[in-house]
């Protein structure tokens, strides 16, 4: 029972929080404040890097590792960071976000550093030994032609490879990760560098010296090739990758190949082959395609050389047409280097893939090949020649299932020999389509009634312009429809799954709405200043996101152009890592503030943590006022031409250098806190016209309000409904006024890192009943939207903000506020009477745009302070 | 007005190093440069450092650890630490140490002039 009636007491009669002296309050307030900084400054960077990596995925250009793995050490540091300042905030209330911070760094560590796994097996496979399934051990190259050793008819040279059990016996994990180290300081960008450090470790894999036992096994074998063919046969040494697992990555021609070795430079060779890995257009394609260094493993083939009359590649089917029938042979003298690399001119004939493979085009090129004693002239390749070649790459591409491209050597002795097969690319169609979209104003029919902004979300889309600024307007959005705002918040992001396109005069591709955006696949262009006057409600216009661009009416010559970029990440290991670990980072579950489930336990992903620590430091942060009362000894009052009474707490630097010392007064002209004057601006702009007339009724209503609330009665003496407390540092304020039955509160923080400004306006009650001081407070919301304000509004209780904005800007804000504080007095006793709201409505923002006006452009106009890139002075 | 103080960047790389003092000495950065965390150690007990920017993945030393140690005798510095690899686990597990924010190399130089005028920030407030 006892604790029942405490209960109640605490309820009605909550314990007075301690009080502070200044020195304690000063304390106090740059302790939280110095949180609540770092975590917006955390929130921002966060957001941006969040961003960032989306633009990325979607983007369809390439992308590194490096930068992967860069972006999402920036999101964790910032996230921790954030949570870390919300905990200091809070002392320690929300402790479960650092268990869900935890297991989310674990999996996305887990996911990133994740290495493909590495089969272990011989040093050395002889050819004769290898099938396809020895792919992870010999590399593609070398196990395909293994396999082939085993089809009737077919003649490969005599061989064996180096697997990738013997590349990591050479090549350790200490090399590799000193190699690591030099691959991830160098700027990609610097194609010097990059040259410069590629020639770095190359070198250094050539002087380190082959471990002894492989030295000796590589002789082994080379010694047997030597007993199949002949004494100082010479060999060829070829690459042989693991891990190029994508049939739209060929890989063709980046890695080294050594011809023509023998017993004495074959150790050389080897290494050379294994330095390739790591040539500069190795690593650069490697890098555009999305795979890891790591992913990639080079084994090294060893195989007689072919004594080649002529050699060449032929494709079992011609690519870069409709499937014609055809097969495509080149051919040139001797070996088929010129051929692969390009550098040689070479036959060409295109040849039926139907019996008896007639030849259907040639153009020769080359100079005219002996066929042997008997002939003098002709082309690089017999009929005979031609139809063995097509019979070989037809059975090949069986065997395979897959078209093939063959890379072949016939001997003098007229004996057709298998180099390499591969499944045939068919060129790079990723690369070909992954052109942007781009835009020219020529290509067009018509101009874009706007151009510009930040492309936010990529794409196309078409429909009906629909304003939304409201919660009524949010109720009434159109499925299909465009989205049009003012500033981007999250608190319009459930209009996503309705909306076509979202185009808004604010913003930046970091902000919630932007990741949402890009979450749910919708174009997003922001950051067009002008938008809201050039767009009309039910105007139909095509967003081309991408070109940042807007047309008048349906344009399907652009809506044609929307799937036509490919991925050319698609498939690598790369882009597989980044999916995975989106998951963790970006999908946001944390909409809605006031939902029940706007809880630290429903956070499951970073972008849910930034949320919800945001969403709290805010209210941590402007609780501040309530949750720390002052000793009031600690106020000077302002003197001079001064309405009212208005006391003023230094917190730092708010006060003019030596003014206030040992006195109980303070003047204006001695203040420099810069958001304190720019509300004493609007205080003082218009004198107060004194309270409004009241009717009987209206009057009557105020006493007995008085009666059942007695700290609301003016004439009972109490600190907070007689004085008026400013709390400033040179860039902030905090004002508290009691002005007779109302409570407001102006807070500001004006920085130039526009993530930490801000301008919050709360504003409550009044001596006339609900109805009256609900409607006040919508008139003050009302005109607060004007001015760029996000507004929320419960019966009479209004909270306004405006951030990251200029800090002229913020300045504008606050003498709107400091205006408003003052007429807005004892305004709610004539709120019933018709026209009235009207009538003030119209008298403020007149008063307001000649006061905005005598120090700077009027509202609606650009500040150019919309998120840039933070910068310290 | 207090004197102002310097930063300490200590690093193995000798081409790092003098880099970094060209940059510094280009923006009128008052610094000094260190090799090895005893080398830092040591000039913080003599000279007047309120930032060090530092590579966690010097050979020999646990950087995090040898930030642990500055920080012990001087818990007021700010320590920004550098690290090659973009490791989530080093980034994260520095901030939790007490480091103000860490950088990547290669280093954008501005953005690491910027994360040194926070920590000064942060230490002056």
């Amino acid at each position: 029972m006892l604790r029942i009636f405490s209960f109640i007491k605490e309820s009605l009669f909550p314990a007075p929080p301690p009080v502070f002296n200044q020195e304690e309050l000063g304390e106090a307030f740059r302790k939280r404040y110095t949180h609540f900084r770092s975590l917006l400054t955390a929130n921002n960077n966060a957001l941006q890097a969040m961003a960032d990596l989306e633009k990325i995925y979607y983007g369809g250009d390439s992308y590194r590792m490096a930068v992967i793995r860069s972006k999402i050490t920036t999101i964790l540091v910032n996230v921790y960071k954030m949570v870390r300042s919300l905990l200091a905030m809070s002392s320690g209330r929300y402790g479960e976000l650092e268990k869900i911070f935890d297991t989310i760094n674990s999996n996305l560590e887990y996911i990133i550093e994740k290495k493909p796994e590495l089969p272990q097996g011989p040093l050395i496979l002889g050819l004769s030994e290898l099938s396809l399934k020895d792919a992870t051990l010999a590399g593609d190259k070398m196990a395909c032609l293994g396999e082939l050793t085993r089809l009737p008819g077919i003649m490969v040279p005599p061989g064996f490879v180096l697997t990738a059990t013997a590349t990591r016996k050479f090549l350790t994990a200490e090399h590799l990760a000193e190699i690591n180290r030099r691959l991830q300081v160098l700027d990609p960008d610097d194609l010097d560098a990059l040259y410069k450090g590629c020639h770095g470790i190359q070198s250094m894999i050539l002087a380190l010296p082959l471990p002894a036992d492989l030295e000796e096994l590589l002789l082994v074998h080379y010694n047997r090739l030597e007993k199949v063919a002949f004494p100082g046969c010479r060999v060829s040494m070829r690459s042989s990758a693991l891990g190029e697992d994508s049939a739209t990555v060929s890989f063709a021609g980046l890695y080294r190949s050594v011809l023509n070795v023998d017993r004495t430079n074959i150790v050389a060779a080897y290494k050379e082959v294994i330095a390739g890995k790591y040539g500069a257009r190795a690593i650069a394609y490697r890098r555009q395609r999305g795979y890891r260094h790591e992913d990639i493993e080079m084994c090294v083939g060893c195989m007689v050389m072919v004594d080649a009359l002529v050699s060449g590649v032929v494709y079992s089917i011609d690519p870069g047409q409709e499937d014609n029938g055809l097969l495509r042979i080149n051919a040139t003298a001797g070996i088929a280097k010129g051929v692969v690399d390009g550098s040689q001119a070479a036959d060409l004939f295109l040849i039926s893939r139907e019996k008896p493979y007639p030849v259907v085009y040639n153009e020769i090129r080359q100079v005219v090949i002996k066929q042997g004693p008997a002939q003098t002239a002709g082309p690089s390749l017999t009929y005979n020649q031609l139809r063995k070649l097509a019979e070989t790459a037809l059975l090949l591409e069986e065997q395979f299932g897959e078209p093939q491209d063959i890379e072949w050597s016939f001997d003098h002795q007229g004996v057709l020999y298998i180099l390499q097969s591969r499944p045939l690319t068919g060129g790079h169609p990723a690369v070909e389509t992954s052109k942007k979209p781009e835009i020219t104003v020529a290509d067009s029919r018509e101009q874009p009634i706007i151009f510009g902004g930040v492309c936010a979300s990529n794409g196309i889309a078409s429909g009906e312009v629909f304003r939304v600024d409201s919660p009524e307007a949010m109720r009434r959005f159109p499925k299909g429809g465009i989205l049009l705002l003012a500033h981007p918040l999250p608190e319009w992001a459930p209009l996503l799954n309705r909306a076509a396109a979202v185009i808004a005069e604010g913003g930046t591709e970091a902000g919630h709405l932007a990741t949402v955006s890009r979450e749910f696949g919708i174009p997003a262009l922001f950051g067009l200043p002008d938008a809201l006057k050039l767009l009309e409600d039910g105007q139909t216009i095509t967003l081309h996101a991408t070109g940042r661009a807007v047309f008048a009416g349906r344009r399907e010559d652009l809506l044609r152009q929307k799937n036509v970029k490919k991925d050319i990440m698609a498939g690598s290991p790369v882009q597989r890592i980044l999916t995975e670990a989106l998951q963790w980072i970006t999908p946001l579950n944390l909409n809605d503030p006031a939902s029940p489930r706007f809880k630290s336990s429903w956070c499951e992903t970073l972008h849910d943590i930034t949320r919800f620590c945001h969403e709290k430091s805010v209210t941590e942060m402007f609780s501040f006022g309530q949750t720390h009362r002052f000793d009031q000894s600690a106020a000077k009052r302002l003197v001079g031409d001064v309405p009212l009474e208005w006391w003023v707490i230094d917190l730092a630097d708010g006060f003019r250098d030596g003014a206030g010392v040992g006195v109980k007064t303070i003047r204006i002209e001695d203040i420099v806190s810069i958001p304190m004057l720019a509300i004493w601006q609007g205080i003082s702009a218009y004198p107060w016209q004194g309270p409004p007339r009241v009717s009987a009724r209206g009057f009557g209503s105020i006493i007995f309000q008085s009666t059942m609330r007695p700290e609301l009665d003016p004439s009972v003496p109490s600190a907070l409904t007689t004085k008026n407390y400013f709390l400033i540092s040179k860039n902030f304020c905090n004002l508290s006024v009691r002005l007779g039955y109302h409570y407001a509160m102006i807070e500001a923080y004006l920085s130039d890192l526009l993530t930490e400004s801000y301008v919050t306006f709360r504003f409550k009650g009044g001596a006339a009943d609900q109805q009256r001081k609900a409607v006040r407070a919508r008139l003050l919301a009302d005109i607060l939207l004007q001015y760029d304000f996000r507004i929320e509004l419960r019966s009479d209780s209004l909270l306004a903000r405006v951030k990251k904005r200029s800090v002229e800007f913020l300045e504008q804000r606050l003498q709107v506020l400091g205006y408003l504080t003052l007429h807005a007095r004892q305004l709610d006793m004539v709120m019933e009477q018709p026209g009235v709201v009207d009538q003030y409505r119209e008298k403020f923002l007149r008063e307001i745009e000649e006061m905005l006006g005598k120090t700077a452009p009027t509202c609606g106009e650009d500040d150019n302070g919309k998120e840039k890139e933070n910068t310290v002075s | 007005m207090a004197k102002k103080k310097k930063i300490l960047l200590v690093d193995d790389e000798v081409d790092f190093r003098e880099t970094m003092g060209k940059l510094f000495s280009r923006r009128e950065v008052d610094f000094s440069l260190a090799e090895s965390c005893m080398d830092a150690l040591e000039q913080i007990e003599h000279d007047d450092f309120d930032v060090v920017v530092m590579d966690v993945s010097m050979p020999g030393l646990d950087g995090l650890k040898c930030m642990a140690e500055m920080k012990k005798v001087h818990p007021h510095l700010e320590v920004i630490i550098l690290t090659g690899h973009a490791s989530p686990h080093a980034g994260v597990a520095g901030i939790r140490k007490g480091a103000f924010d860490y950088c990547l190399k290669p280093i954008d130089f501005e953005e690491l002039l910027e994360k040194i005028m926070l920590a000064r920030k942060s230490l002056a407030e």
